[in-house]
C-alpha cells in the first residue's frame, strides 16, 4: 500500500511538471491518470475500462445541462440583452454618484443570470458599459476595475457552469446547490456597489454622478427588462419550485433567448452557427477535462491518495475551521495558476474526502460533526465558499483573466491600473468569504426553506 | 500562414479542417435537437399531460454524442485549457515543441480510445444492450462516436505538423 501510495505522490508531482509546460489539463490529467492505473492495476483492466468508460462519463444526465447552458449564454451575448440590462439598471441608479458603474454591476448579475460563464459576462458586458464609463468620464482604473469585477458575479447566480461542476464531483443535488448559491450572490452584487459608493466617496473624482432618467426613459427602460427577468424567473424559478429538472429548464432558456434575439433580428443563422461553434470549443474542452479528472480520480483512489491526504489533515491536531480557512486559501493561491473549472476538477476531489474525515464521516449527526453540521450541508456551504475562492483568480494577478479580457477592450488603460481597480472589489470578496464562513445560515436557509 | 481560423486554409489539411468544423457543427444540430426535445417534453406534460416518452435516456446519447463531436474540432481549434504562466517568457520554438508534446499525447488517446471503444462497440452489440423505455441500441451511438475519435486523431496529425514546422522554422503560426 506504501508504494501504491508512492506512486500517486509521484503521479501528482508529475501532472504539475507537466500543467506548468502547457499540456492541456485534460490531456495532462489522462496520461498520468491512464499510466498511474496500468501501473496500479495492469493493463488488462483499464484496457477493459476504456470500452465504456469515456461513453459512461459523457452521457451522465445531470452533465447535460452543462452544454445547455453554454448554448444559452452564448445565444444571449448576441441577443442583445447586455443592452437592454444596462439601460434599464442605469435608468434606476445612473443618477447617483458612480451610478454608472453600480448599473455595470447590476447589469452584470443580470446577464449572470441568463450566462453561466464569467469571462463571457466581463466581455459582453464591457463592450455594452465601458463606452458609458468613459463618456462620463469615469477614470480608468474604475471603469475597467467594475467590469472585470462585474464578471465573477456570474459564478454563484444560476445558471453557472462550475456550480454544476461542482455538484457533480461530490455527488451534490444540483438544485440544492442552486438554491444555496442565490443569497450568497446576491451579497455579492450589494457588497460591489456598496464598494462603488465608498470609492466614489473617497476619490469623488474617479465617478461623477450621470444625468437622471427622464420619467419616459425611465418607464421604457424599465420595461425593456421584463424579457430578461421573465426568461430568469422561468428557467431558475421552475427549477426551484421544483417544476423541472435543470436540463428542460435549461432547453426552455436556450428557446426563450434565441426567440428574444430572433424577434429583436440580432440572432439569425449567422448568430447561431456561431454560437453552436463557441459551444462546441466550450463544451468539448469540459467534458474532455472531466474525462481527465475521473481516470485522474481513479488512479488516486487506487493509490490511496485522498484518503492518506484525510487521515493526515484529521490527525494533524488542527482545529477544522483552521483546516477549511486553510484549504480556502490554497484554492485562492491554485486560482492564481489555473482556470477556475481545472481548479474545482483537480482540487476538490482531494479536499472534499479530507472535509468529511473531520466532520466525522458521511453519516454524522450534526450535533457530534466536526463543523456542527451534516455532511450534506458542509456539501452545500463548502461548495459555495470554493466556488467564490476559485473565481477570485480571474481578477488577480498573475492570470487575471477578466482584467486581460477587459484591457482588450480598454486598450488606453494600462493593465496596472485595472489590477489596481479591481483591488477594491477583491477586499470586498474576502468580507463576503468570511461572512459566509462566520454565518453557514446565510448559505444554508434558502435550499432548507424551498426544499421544506 | 497568419491565420488561425479554422476555415480558411487551402490544401488537404485545409479540407480536414472543414470536415472537422462541419461535424461539429453536426453535433451542434444534435444539441438543437435534443433542446427541442426538452421543450416538446415540458410543453407536453404541461399541456396535455404527456412528455416526450424516453427523454431522458435520448438526452443522455444525444448529449454523449454531440459532445464526442466536439473534441476534434477543440484539438483543430486550440482550445483545451492550458497554464501558460509558467511558460509565458518561453520562445516560440520552445512553445511549438511543448505544443508538439500535447499533440501526441492527444493522438495517442485519441487512437487509443477508437481503439477500445470499437470493442465497446461490439459488446453493446453482442449483449443487446437497450435504453430502457424507447429500446433504441446503444451501440448506434457509438458509430458516431468513434467517427469522432477517427477525426480527432486526423486532427492531432494536423496539429502535430504544424508544430512541427514551427519548430523547424522558430515562428508560431
Amino acid at each position: 500500500m506504501a508504494d501504491a501510495l508512492f506512486i500517486g505522490f509521484g503521479g501528482l508531482a508529475v501532472l504539475v511538471i507537466l500543467i506548468a509546460l502547457r499540456m492541456p489539463i485534460a490531456y495532462a490529467m489522462i496520461l498520468v491518470g491512464g499510466i498511474g492505473v496500468t501501473l496500479l492495476n495492469g493493463p488488462a483492466i483499464f484496457m477493459s475500462q476504456l470500452k465504456t468508460l469515456a461513453y459512461g462519463r459523457f452521457s451522465i444526465y445531470d452533465l447535460s445541462v452543462v452544454p445547455m447552458f453554454i448554448l444559452m449564454g452564448n445565444i444571449s451575448t448576441k441577443a442583445g440583452l447586455s443592452q437592454d440590462l444596462f439601460r434599464a439598471a442605469n435608468a434606476w441608479l445612473g443618477w447617483l454618484r458612480g451610478g454608472v458603474a453600480m448599473s455595470a454591476i447590476a447589469a452584470c448579475a443580470g446577464f449572470g443570470s441568463v450566462c453561466g460563464s464569467s469571462l463571457a459576462t466581463a466581455s459582453t458586458m464591457g463592450q455594452v458599459a465601458l463606452p458609458e464609463l468613459r463618456r462620463y468620464n469615469y477614470s480608468g482604473s474604475l471603469a475597467t476595475g467594475t467590469l472585470a469585477a462585474g464578471g465573477v458575479l456570474g459564478i454563484l447566480i444560476p445558471p453557472s457552469i462550475v456550480l454544476v461542476i461542482y455538484a457533480i464531483i461530490v455527488e451534490a443535488n444540483i438544485v440544492t446547490m442552486f438554491m444555496a448559491a442565490l443569497i450568497p450572490g446576491l451579497i455579492a452584487v450589494i457588497f460591489f456597489i456598496l464598494t462603488i459608493a465608498i470609492v466614489v466617496m473617497v476619490w469623488p473624482n474617479s465617478g461623477p454622478k450621470g444625468e437622471a432618467a427622464s420619467r419616459q426613459e425611465f418607464l421604457s427602460a424599465t420595461l425593456r427588462m421584463v424579457p430578461v427577468l421573465g426568461i430568469f424567473g422561468l428557467v431558475i424559478g421552475g427549477i426551484y419550485f421544483g417544476f423541472f429538472n435543470p436540463t428542460p429548464a435549461a432547453a426552455i432558456g436556450v428557446a426563450l433567448v434565441w426567440i428574444y434575439g430572433a424577434a429583436r433580428r440580432l440572432v439569425g443563422i449567422k448568430a447561431i452557427t456561431d454560437a453552436l461553434l463557441d459551444t462546441a470549443k466550450t463544451t468539448g474542452m469540459i467534458y474532455l477535462i472531466l474525462l481527465g479528472a475521473e481516470m485522474l480520480k481513479i488512479f488516486m483512489s487506487r493509490g490511496g491518495v485522498p484518503q492518506a491526504m484525510a487521515e493526515w489533515m484529521a490527525n494533524s491536531g488542527l482545529a477544522p475551521m483552521t483546516i477549511l480557512i486553510l484549504l480556502l486559501v490554497s484554492l485562492i493561491l491554485l486560482g492564481c495558476l489555473m482556470d477556475s473549472l481545472s481548479m474545482i476538477l483537480l482540487a476538490i476531489p482531494f479536499f472534499w474526502p479530507v472535509l468529511v474525515e473531520i466532520n466525522g464521516g458521511d453519516y454524522v449527526n450534526a450535533a457530534d460533526a466536526g463543523f456542527g453540521m451534516t455532511s450534506e450541508d458542509l456539501k452545500i456551504w463548502f461548495g459555495i465558499l470554493a466556488l467564490i475562492v476559485v473565481e477570485l483568480g480571474l481578477i488577480t494577478p498573475p492570470v487575471g483573466m477578466n482584467v486581460f479580457v477587459i484591457s482588450a477592450l480598454a486598450r488606453d488603460v494600462p493593465m496596472r491600473d485595472t489590477f489596481v481597480g479591481v483591488a477594491p472589489f477583491f477586499g470586498a470578496e474576502m468580507v463576503r468569504v468570511v461572512i459566509l464562513l462566520a454565518f453557514p445560515a446565510i448559505t444554508l436557509w434558502l435550499p432548507r426553506l424551498l426544499s421544506g | 500562414m497568419a491565420s488561425r481560423d479554422a476555415t480558411v486554409r487551402a490544401g488537404p489539411s485545409g479540407l480536414a479542417r472543414s470536415v472537422i468544423r462541419g461535424w461539429a457543427l453536426a453535433g451542434g444540430v444534435v444539441l438543437l435537437l435534443i433542446v427541442l426535445m426538452n421543450v416538446v417534453s415540458v410543453l407536453g406534460s404541461a399541456l396535455i399531460g404527456r412528455p416526450f416518452p424516453g427523454d431522458f435516456e435520448m438526452t443522455e446519447i444525444g448529449i454523449a454524442i454531440a459532445a464526442f463531436s466536439f473534441l476534434p474540432y477543440c484539438q483543430i481549434t486550440d482550445s483545451n485549457v492550458t497554464a501558460d504562466i509558467f511558460t509565458s517568457k518561453a520562445s516560440p520554438r520552445w512553445i511549438a515543441l511543448f505544443s508538439l508534446v500535447a499533440s501526441l499525447v492527444a493522438l495517442s488517446f485519441g487512437a487509443l480510445l477508437l481503439w477500445r471503444m470499437w470493442y465497446g462497440l461490439l459488446d453493446q452489440k453482442s449483449y443487446g444492450y437497450e435504453t430502457t423505455i424507447l429500446q433504441f441500441p446503444q451501440w448506434i451511438a457509438f458509430i458516431p462516436i468513434l467517427i469522432s475519435l477517427a477525426l480527432l486523431v486526423l486532427a492531432s496529425l494536423i496539429t502535430l505538423r504544424e508544430s512541427a514546422a514551427s519548430i523547424k522554422s522558430g515562428n508560431l503560426n
